[in-house]
């Protein structure tokens, strides 16, 4: 296991625009991973969307126009 | 009239409970009792009821109260004191933490939100602490543990971490999952309710 991977998340202002996202990625076949909001970001029970950098600009084009993302950030 | 309680081993609240009972009808009573949240809990008993405490020294763990009733006091009518919670001393249950996972979805009501609930609640499970010593799928949490589950990578790395994934057979062989179970073990009845039922604690997302 490489244990020092560093990973991007995308925040979303809502559960169904993660929801939302999750549909299109995973029909883009764009490696992606549901995991909790970090609870230094935020204490609510929110979920965000994990992904390696280099999927950062496929990830963005594909979710242009069809949601908003909130934030891009590091783990 | 004088009464010694023997409350070590009691468990929470019992202690209290008899020694407040016992204050009905005796002005003197010694309590043995072998922890700590017994002995402040009886220090507040007493001193809600009118009575001096006299507590001697811990030997062997264990430790003697004597209650005195003062003058005059009357412990039926005393005002219940605030008590420390009865789990504060306790030690986890003996038996290993078991997750119960029995749908791929978490909670009840919508499943796609539950989905997502799920996948945070499996990829939390790997930083808890205590980690749970084994996870049981079944029903439709059977695919969460086949391949093209998005919690594979948690369920692999809480393997190497020693967590046991025990998955039912049954269900996997009733979803057509058969040969393509990508993490855990796959089970059967035996191994599954033996397990529920020596656990120590049992959560269920």
């Amino acid at each position: 296991m490489s244990e020092k991977t560093e990973y991007l998340i995308a925040l979303f202002d809502s559960v169904s625009r993660v929801m939302h996202a999750e549909r299109i990625l995973r029909e883009c076949g764009i490696p992606y991973k549901i995991v909790p909001v970090p609870k230094h970001i935020s204490s609510d029970c929110g979920v965000c969307i994990r992904f390696l950098p280099e999927y950062r600009e496929r990830i963005i084009q594909s979710l242009d126009g069809k949601t908003e993302i909130l934030e891009i950030r590091a783990l | 009239m004088s009464e010694t309680i023997n409350a070590r081993g009691l468990a929470c609240p019992q202690p209290v409970v008899l020694t407040k009972k016992a204050l009905e009808s005796n002005d003197e009573i010694t309590v043995l009792v072998d922890n700590t949240t017994a002995l402040e809990n009886i220090q507040r008993l007493a001193s809600s009821a009118g009575c001096s405490v006299e507590v001697g020294s811990e030997e062997g763990g264990v430790f003697k109260i004597q209650l005195l009733k003062k003058p005059g006091a009357s412990p039926e009518n005393a005002v219940q004191p605030e008590y420390l919670p009865c789990d504060i001393d306790d030690k986890p249950a003996a038996g290993p933490t078991v997750f119960v996972i029995s749908s791929d979805a978490m909670g009840r009501g919508n499943d796609e939100l539950g989905m997502i609930l799920m996948k945070a609640f499996i990829h939390t499970a790997i930083e808890l602490e205590p980690r749970p010593d084994v996870m049981i799928f079944y029903n439709t949490g059977v695919r969460l543990a086949a391949e093209g589950s998005d919690v594979l990578d948690d369920l692999k790395s809480l393997e190497e971490k020693g967590v046991k994934i025990l998955v039912c057979g049954t269900c996997v062989n009733f979803f057509e999952l058969t040969g393509k179970v990508a993490a855990g073990i796959v089970s059967n009845m035996y191994d599954i309710a033996g397990t529920m039922s020596t656990a120590g604690r049992i959560v269920q997302p």
